[in-house]
């Protein structure tokens, strides 16, 4: 079987292809539309060369493992109903396409309306293709996804958004049921595999968890195929661009639910409860949704309910459970997409050319766009169950298999509905001809309708060929592929016999009925008309929207008893609840015997503990005055360091006086900007509760490291200290675990710290631009600030520091494998160096002479970092795994390199990147806030002849165009 | 009494170390008994820089004569001192001056321009 490897690259094809539409939004609808045809055109040719082995019977399969611990697998099967549906998937996407081409207006940003298109295609291509059924659920979820994007394409329109949330939350609902359901059937079957699935049909059916598992996945399926009482999303959603309208239900979306019930068929059918759940749900479905559809006078609204009414036909079909009713309804399925994507591209063409889509405006189009009419007539036609077209043969299938269905012990109760369900039908679709095709014209205002170009009729007609040709030669064009896809759904070998002639049989006279009362009905229908709209009926979309906003008013009583958005009340639950869970765990399990003797204290380390434990305290004393406050918060900070020197942790100690020296600039600014006291606002009581809090969690963590230091406790340090070297090559463990060992944690932090420094960028630009901003700009600087900016000594002390540091910047980067340092400190270390520039020239004026940006410095050390760990996967192994090895360096000495020092220039990039973002972003406050821009690096250069003076500082704030900060 | 390298480098070392420990004492004694910021200002930048460089020159010694290798970390050291004290120096009094004293309670500047933390600077070095 060699085809299977194709599978994957099918499945992914419109993922890729999804890309390029997207990109290129400005080369126009041609090339949009071209290269969505070109990935789905090489899809649906590579799934055609694979199609006869799985006409002969053949079931295509690969696998690769994904996440073995879950299950999980990406894993692809096609067999023949796989093959079926990735068919039309494919066929009607390209169908859709050239429509959508000719659709869109030039308006319309086609590129983003062909990527959603891709996506979604991509989506269901997955669904069909998937062996594993949490695989399945990603792509089911995707859809949802991708439908939602495609609903709301046209989000100017209200309709829109609405439509596309309704479905999203009705399908992405059912979605989550479904998964509950998927977790429960993988987990009775012992895999999550579907070949191992369907093998299981007895064992499943057997056990206790059936209905449970049936009554979830049935309701992802009834959401997504939109069954009663789900259905009200369908009608909305059709505030889509039609093209959308076309693909999603005629051919895709809706039908995934019924490929699931398809392709479950096997294993959940033939039960009690499969048959009551699903054939009633069905039945009710098909009448509701076709008695709404003949009184809607919206031309897709009708063809909306229409497709509810025939997914209900459908799942009716599924639900009887037998091997008959499941060829009827792969027959169906096949014939329900050629003519309904047919009827709604024909909807949208009548709406493209007259502007309208009221029944009741229209009229006597057959004369005016007489290639439209043809068209919209014979895919009509066929829906109305009429013989010599294709829609006859499967409605004659379906009366047949409901003639001898009994409910309830009913013989009569299935057979009499589905045979009022097939005349509301019939009268639908007459009047979709009759009221828009013949008769005169009603509305005089619609000006000159006339044929649509080509492009654009080309797509349904070809569909109507298909209508015709299948209704006149079932056995020789359709025969063939149902056989296949029934085979596969019933897992026994199926051989059908259309005809278009069976003799005089009940299916034959309720046909018969259905057709006449169906022209009585559409002669009676203004009086109908009139009293349905005056009877009383559930408006879904009121209900939908009062169960939305009561579920949002519930949520939020929740969401805002727990998190008032106070950052206090959320950190006192948060150490309250920490400190009570180590009480628990002391008071439950007590402590193991003391193992190590108390040392005595050195005077040095006496001295250090109390100068922090004043600084701690003087913190509290003078915490109102902010400056003040922020000094004595620099001592803790400086003893911490010296402490881990003191305690040989080199490498804590370097990080600690950077992070020190960075943190205290920038609070420094950004408090420039704040007022200079805290006022007392929290009442005496709350206080003393939170001056409880804090003391419990400072003792609690106090006595916690005590009681460690006293006792031998297992560590995994001496793991670390043991691999260092062996492991990740380096002698510095500290660096080795920062960038091998738990490289993984490394990386995620870079992204949160680049994602900060963006974060306050973006902040900062929303702030300046609102109240901040404007307060800001009405800034005025204290008088008693001094004169001079950029005092002569502080530049040059700076100018003679700059290389030094950046030398010992790149010191520290290189060395830190083996020794103290690594790319973090590195990148503090730049940026300490820069800030200095900064803070003796001013930033404009250090800025015009750096070329980097800073935002792409962040981005280059993600990737590098990235790259780095997937380098690892070239030579298979996993993400971030380091290797090493030496290099003689002629002349100087033999070097040890290691991957993980490239790691660590990401690092280094990605640090340096975000300090110097956010100082940027505190200097822009500075300009709002009335700073003039020096041109010069001092204030007064002895040094030159004339010194140009400062811009004129009446010049207040807000930067001009192309003006650098 | 043997008149070794040795001994000779020891006794320098303690030299070195006791004049050095000596300023050091100077300085934080003055920044405890000096009136304002302004004379306190000198006991740090001044007294212990010329404290800390006495300790310096010892430990060069020290690990000149141990003989393993020179040690350049002392110059460097020195290097940053002369750079940072004189500015932090500077700062302190800046920031002094405009917070605690008048212009008016300020000496008069000789040139032709006022103290550089109440007029612009000068537009022209020649003016000066």
């Amino acid at each position: 079987m060699g085809g299977a490897g194709l599978l994957p690259i099918i499945a992914l094809l419109p993922f890729l292809g999804a890309l390029v539409p997207g990109v290129m939004i400005r080369a126009g609808r041609n090339a949009a539309a071209t290269f969505t045809a070109i990935p789905t055109f090489l899809a649906l040719l590579m799934l055609l060369t694979l199609a006869p082995g799985v006409m002969d019977g053949q079931v295509l399969q690969k696998s690769f493992s994904w996440f073995p611990p879950l299950g999980l697998s990406a894993s692809f099967m096609l067999d023949g109903l796989g093959l079926m549906f990735a068919v039309m998937i494919l066929g009607v996407g390209l169908l859709i396409t050239l429509y959508a081409r000719f659709y869109l207006s030039n308006e319309d940003p086609a590129g983003v309306f062909f990527t959603y298109l891709l996506l979604f295609q991509g989506a269901m291509l997955g669904i069909v293709l998937s062996n594993n059924i949490l695989m399945l659920l990603v792509f089911w979820e995707l859809t949802s996804l991708a439908s939602f994007l495609l609903i709301g394409y046209w989000r100017h329109l209200p309709e829109g958004r609405q439509g596309a949330r309704m479905a999203l939350t009705v399908t992405g609902g059912g979605g989550l049921a479904m998964i509950g359901g998927m977790l429960i059937l993988g987990d009775i079957a012992g895999s999550y595999e579907l070949t191992d699935i369907l093998q299981a049909g007895e064992a499943i059916k057997a056990s206790p968890l059936y209905l449970p598992a049936l009554i979830l996945i049935l309701l992802g399926a009834f959401t997504k195929s939109a069954q009663f009482p789900f259905h009200f999303w369908l009608p909305h959603a059709m505030a889509a661009p039609t093209p959308v309208s076309a693909y999603l239900h005629s051919a895709t979306m809706v039908k995934a639910g019924i490929f699931l019930m398809a392709r479950l068929w096997p294993v959940l059918a033939g039960t009690d409860p499969w048959f009551y759940i699903v054939a009633t749900t069905g039945l009710i479905t098909m009448v509701l949704g076709a008695l709404i559809a003949l009184f809607k006078d919206d031309l897709k609204a009708l063809l909306a309910f229409s497709t509810v009414s025939h997914l209900g036909l459908l799942t009716m079909l599924l639900g009887f459970g037998t091997e008959a009713a499941a060829v009827a309804a792969v027959f169906h399925v096949l014939n329900h997409l050629t003519f309904k994507a047919a009827l709604f591209m024909t909807a949208g063409i009548v709406d493209h050319s007259t502007h309208t889509r009221d029944i009741k405006r229209l009229g006597g189009l057959l004369t005016l766009m007489p290639i439209t009419a043809a068209i919209g007539i014979i895919a009509a036609l066929s829906m109305a169950g009429i013989p010599l077209f294709n829609g006859f043969l499967s409605k004659e299938l379906m009366l047949e298999e409901a003639s001898h269905t009994s409910w309830w012990e009913s013989p009569w109760i299935v057979p009499v509905l589905a045979t009022f369900g097939a005349l509301l039908s019939v009268a639908y679709s007459f009047r979709f001809i009759v009221h828009t095709f013949l008769g005169k014209p009603r509305d005089e205002s619609i000006d000159h309708p006339h044929d649509p170009p080509f492009g654009m009729w080309l797509p349904p007609a070809l569909l109507c060929v298909i209508v015709v040709a299948v209704g006149l030669f079932p056995a020789a064009i359709a025969g063939p592929i149902v056989d296949m896809a029934a085979s596969a759904v019933t897992g026994t070998e199926i051989h059908t016999h259309f005809a278009l002639w069976h003799g005089i049989t009940p299916a034959l006279i309720m046909s018969g009925i259905a057709i006449f009362g169906g022209l009585i009905l559409l002669a009676l229908h203004a009086p109908l008309d009139r009293a349905w709209l005056a009877t009383p009926r559930p408006e879904a979309k009121r209900l939908f929207d009062g169960a939305m906003a009561a579920s949002v008013r519930g949520t939020r009583v929740i969401a805002e008893g727990l998190h008032s958005g106070a950052i206090s009340r959320a950190l006192a639950v948060f150490v309250v609840t920490t400190v009570a869970s180590g009480l628990i765990a002391f008071f439950g399990r007590g402590l193991p015997e003391v193992s190590r003797p108390l040392l005595p204290i050195p005077p040095v380390a006496a001295a250090g503990w109390l100068l922090m434990v004043a600084a701690t305290l003087s913190v509290i004393l003078l915490h109102r005055r902010r400056f003040l406050a922020l000094v004595v918060i620099s001592i803790c900070g400086l003893m911490v360091s010296i402490g881990f020197v003191y305690l040989s942790a080199p490498d804590l100690a370097l990080t600690q006086i950077t992070v020190e020296t960075v943190t205290i600039l920038l609070l420094l600014l950004a408090l420039h900007y704040l007022p200079k006291t805290t006022p007392a606002d929290s009442s005496v009581a709350l206080r003393i509760r939170d001056g409880v809090i804090g003391v419990s969690a400072g003792v609690g963590v106090g006595a916690l490291a005590y009681a460690f230091m006293r006792r031998d406790v297992p560590s995994i340090s001496d793991y670390f200290l043991e691999n260092a070297y062996s492991g990740g090559g380096g002698h510095n463990v500290v660096n080795v675990i920062l960038v091998d060992f738990r490289g993984y944690d490394t990386f995620g932090e870079i992204i949160v710290l680049g994602i900060a420094g963006v974060i306050i960028f973006a902040l900062m630009e929303v702030l300046l631009r609102g109240r901040a901003g404007r307060r800001l700009r009405n800034w005025a600087f204290s008088e008693d600030r001094s004169r001079d900016r950029h005092p002569l000594m502080m530049v040059v002390g700076t100018r003679v520091m700059l290389p030094i540091a950046l030398l010992v910047g790149v010191y520290i980067l290189l060395r830190g494998h083996n020794n103290p340092g690594g790319g973090f400190v590195a990148g503090l270390v730049f940026s300490i160096a820069l800030l200095m520039q900064y803070m003796a020239s001013g930033f404009a004026w250090t800025m015009d002479r750096q070329r980097w940006e800073y935002h792409s410095l962040i981005g280059w050390g993600v990737i590098i970092a990235g790259l780095t760990g997937a380098a690892a996967w070239i030579f298979g192994r996993p993400f971030l795994t380091s290797a090493y090895g030496y290099i003689d360096w002629p002349w100087i000495e033999e070097f040890e390199w290691a991957t993980a020092m490239a790691f660590d220039v990401g690092v280094f990039l990605a640090v340096l990147g975000a300090v110097m973002l956010m100082l940027y972003s505190l200097s822009r406050m500075a300009r709002y806030a009335g700073e003039t821009v020096n041109l010069e690096p001092m204030d007064y250069d002895p040094s030159q002849k004339s010194v140009q003076t400062e811009r004129a500082p009446q010049e207040r704030g807000v930067p001009t165009e192309g003006e650098e900060l | 009494m043997d008149w070794d390298i040795e001994l000779i480098g020891e006794i320098l070392v303690s030299a070195f170390l006791v004049i050095g420990g000596l300023f050091a004492l100077v300085g934080s004694f003055g920044l405890v008994r000096l009136r304002d910021c302004m004379q306190r200002l000198h006991a740090p930048t001044k007294a212990t820089t010329l404290g800390i460089g006495g300790v310096l020159i010892a430990s060069m010694i020290h690990f000149g004569m141990s003989g393993e290798q020179i040690s350049f970390h002392e110059l460097l050291i020195t290097v940053f001192l002369f750079l940072t004290a004189p500015l932090t120096a500077n700062f302190i009094a800046k920031a002094y001056l405009v917070y605690r004293v008048e212009e008016s309670d300020l000496p008069p500047t000789t040139g032709k321009y006022g103290w550089a933390i109440y007029h612009d600077p000068p537009k022209d070095p020649a003016d000066l």
